[in-house]
């Protein structure tokens, strides 16, 4: 009887990963697939007929391309801002052993619990309160602190399992504490920044909620205009622009995983670092 | 001149003291241990010597000069850290010739010396693997050697063997002792266990809350203990507590409050008698009171029964009930003789000089 209770406890496990990967992949392939339709309509799944006539109507669509303009060139200053900031933000807090430490650390990913629209209302109440009407900028101010507690998080953990003693030992080989950062700390935290980078920019060019609030006429990012198109004239480029997103975002995290990726193996060196070999 | 000297040195965190006017000092090539209980003072210590912590009183001097005001890369001192603390993603090669650079070494000489102690300390062959990679008694010889390498004054060893496994650790003490011997390292070795601090320290020294409890060679501290505190801390006792009679001729007589009588021997302060603990080691007491009693001496004899009798190997370690219920521990060698019993009645006995006589509750 034990032993039947474990093996369908495996059994079940096993299902069910089988129904979230169904649950995950499936709207995706159907997206993917629907993008591709060669109908004029909007038709049953699958389409009988493939083309490419939903991407032509993207690429010739401005409203379309004047998003996934702003929306690569937002998430790509978020990211670098929200990086540099994030970093030194978890190497302050790593270091700082006084009273408040948890707090502040609270503080900092605090933006992670607050949902996305209040963040979006808020900054719109507060833009208009000082003066700041330009698109870009109250997107761009909106994206890093969307973005901000990710790189604050990864960074941290990165940080977390460097030894103190590191830092010590190569302070008593007669490296200064700024030598030390650079030769030690930085190196092995390096993963962690370049994960919160990664998720950094995938938030940002996924976004819709703040951004929602804070764009204009001129300054909108591309999941806002498949949203705004979905209600005005709903056809499968929408679709094609999910493609698009898709292929641009997955596109730049191979492409930091690639530029960071040579260091990343040094990484992995790090944190399994008992005996396995690299 | 000392190689290193600490010279009425405190730390205060707040209220809490933890170092307290702590002076010594140590010569050109000698081991000195620091050993006591965590919470001692003796990590504060090394950190100050090290420069990671400031004395608010006193000074630490290298060679007569003052270490004050000076960041620990300003000294030139070499550190062991308990957790070796070897850089993850450097090889061992990487990790060794650190110091050298930062140092200001001369770059072309800089591979020889990493070559020469990578010879010192037996790792060639392993000169380009990571830390990962390496065992654990490997990974502090090249701790080891990146600490040797640059030449350091002063050499600090935190914990030295206490992260390696009971038959490593033995291998391991005997390299190490020769390894600094081979480069006449000035050292301090920091550790709570006593068998590391005495089998390494040219002299030891006992401290207990912030304080040096007593300074000596090894055989000084365990055979003439000062304290109650430094004969429990260093290795296994027997205690009796009680009344010393005024002494006379070096030995004085003992009353037990358990009734037990014994002589003991007196010297210094302890003349005029008063209130005492006597300690006895175990390995000092004898079963058969035979072998212990020649013509003229004086020995000390209490009746009691066995109560456990556990067969170590080499040793015995016997637990003997006397009068009042007291338990004594009792080791002797193993050469194959015939077991006594448990339940047995023995004579068990111990000369007067083999008690130690410390003032009670020190």
């Amino acid at each position: 009887m034990k032993r039947f209770i474990d093996h369908a406890a495996a059994w079940l496990s096993v299902a069910n990963l089988v129904i979230v990967l169904i649950f995950l992949v499936f709207p995706i392939i159907v997206a993917i697939t629907m993008s591709f339709d060669g109908r004029e309509y909007l038709g049953r799944f699958p389409p009988p007929v493939y083309s490419l006539r939903w991407y032509e109507r993207f690429i010739s669509d401005t409203y379309y391309l004047t998003g996934l303009a702003t929306s690569l060139k937002l998430a790509t200053i978020a990211t670098i801002v929200s990086t540099a900031a994030g970093v030194c933000t978890a190497i302050g807090l790593d270091r700082y052993e006084g009273p408040g430490k948890q707090a502040l650390e609270t503080l900092f990913l605090s933006s992670l619990v607050v949902p996305a629209v209040v963040i979006g209302f808020a900054l719109l109440l507060s833009f208009a309160m000082v003066g700041v009407f330009d698109g870009f900028t109250r997107l761009l101010a909106g994206h890093i602190i969307i973005t901000f507690p990710y790189t604050v998080r990864t960074t941290l953990a990165g940080l977390v399992g460097i030894r103190k003693t590191l830092t010590e030992a190569a302070m008593s080989l007669g490296a200064t504490e700024r030598r030390a950062f650079w030769d030690i700390t930085f190196p092995l935290a390096r993963t962690g920044m370049v994960a919160g980078a990664v998720f950094a920019f995938a938030f940002s060019m996924d976004d819709v909620a703040v951004s929602l609030f804070l764009t204009s006429p001129d300054s909108y990012t591309l999941p806002v205009a498949m949203v705004s198109m979905m209600r005005t004239n709903f056809d499968l480029t929408i679709a094609a622009a999910s493609v698009v997103l898709m292929v641009f975002t997955f596109a730049l995290i191979l492409f930091l995983d690639w530029a960071v990726g040579l260091d990343r193996l040094i990484g992995k060196g790090v944190f399994s670092s008992q005996g396995e070999p690299s | 001149m000392s190689v290193l000297q600490l010279s009425h040195v405190t730390k205060r965190y707040g209220a809490f003291i933890a170092v307290d006017d702590i002076s010594f000092s140590v010569e050109k090539g000698k081991i000195l241990s620091l050993l006591g209980p965590s919470g001692c003072g003796k990590t504060t210590t090394l950190r100050m010597i090290s420069g990671f912590e400031v004395a608010n009183e006193g000074a630490v001097m290298f060679s007569g000069i003052d270490m004050k005001g000076r960041r620990p890369y300003e000294r030139n001192v070499g550190l062991l850290f308990q957790d070796y603390a070897l850089f993850p993603h450097m090889t061992v090669v990487e990790n060794i010739a650190y110091g050298l650079k930062h140092r200001k070494f001369d770059k072309a000489k800089i591979p020889d010396r990493v070559a020469e102690m990578v010879s010192l300390v037996k790792l060639k062959g392993f000169e380009h693997r990571r830390p990962g990679r390496l065992s654990g008694g490997q990974q502090q010889r090249v701790a080891l050697a990146r600490a040797l390498a640059t030449y350091p004054e002063v050499v600090l060893l935190d914990e030295p063997l206490s992260a390696l496994d009971a038959k490593l650790r033995q291998e391991l003490r005997f390299e190490l002792k020769e390894i600094l011997a081979a480069v006449n390292a000035t050292t301090i070795v920091v550790t709570h266990d006593q068998e590391e601090a005495m089998s390494l320290g040219d002299s030891v020294i006992v401290m207990s809350g912030g304080k040096i409890m007593q300074q000596g060679a090894p055989t000084e501290i365990y055979a003439d203990p000062k304290t109650r505190f430094v004969a429990e801390f260093i290795g296994r006792s027997n205690w009796f507590s009680g009344q010393l009679a005024p002494g006379t001729g070096g030995l004085a007589k003992f009353k037990a409050t358990s009734g037990i009588n014994m002589i003991v021997p007196v010297s210094g302060g302890h003349l005029t008698g008063g209130q005492y603990d006597v300690c006895v080691r175990p390995e000092r007491i004898q079963i058969d009171a035979a072998t212990v009693a020649s013509a003229g001496t004086p020995v000390n004899e209490i009746r009691g029964a066995i109560r456990d009798i556990a067969h170590l190997g080499a040793d015995l370690h016997l637990v003997v009930e006397i009068a009042g219920g007291q338990l004594l521990t009792v080791t002797e060698k193993y050469t194959g003789q015939t077991l006594e019993q448990t339940g047995q009645e023995v004579s068990i006995s111990f000369r007067p000089r083999d008690c130690i006589v410390v003032p009670s509750g020190s």
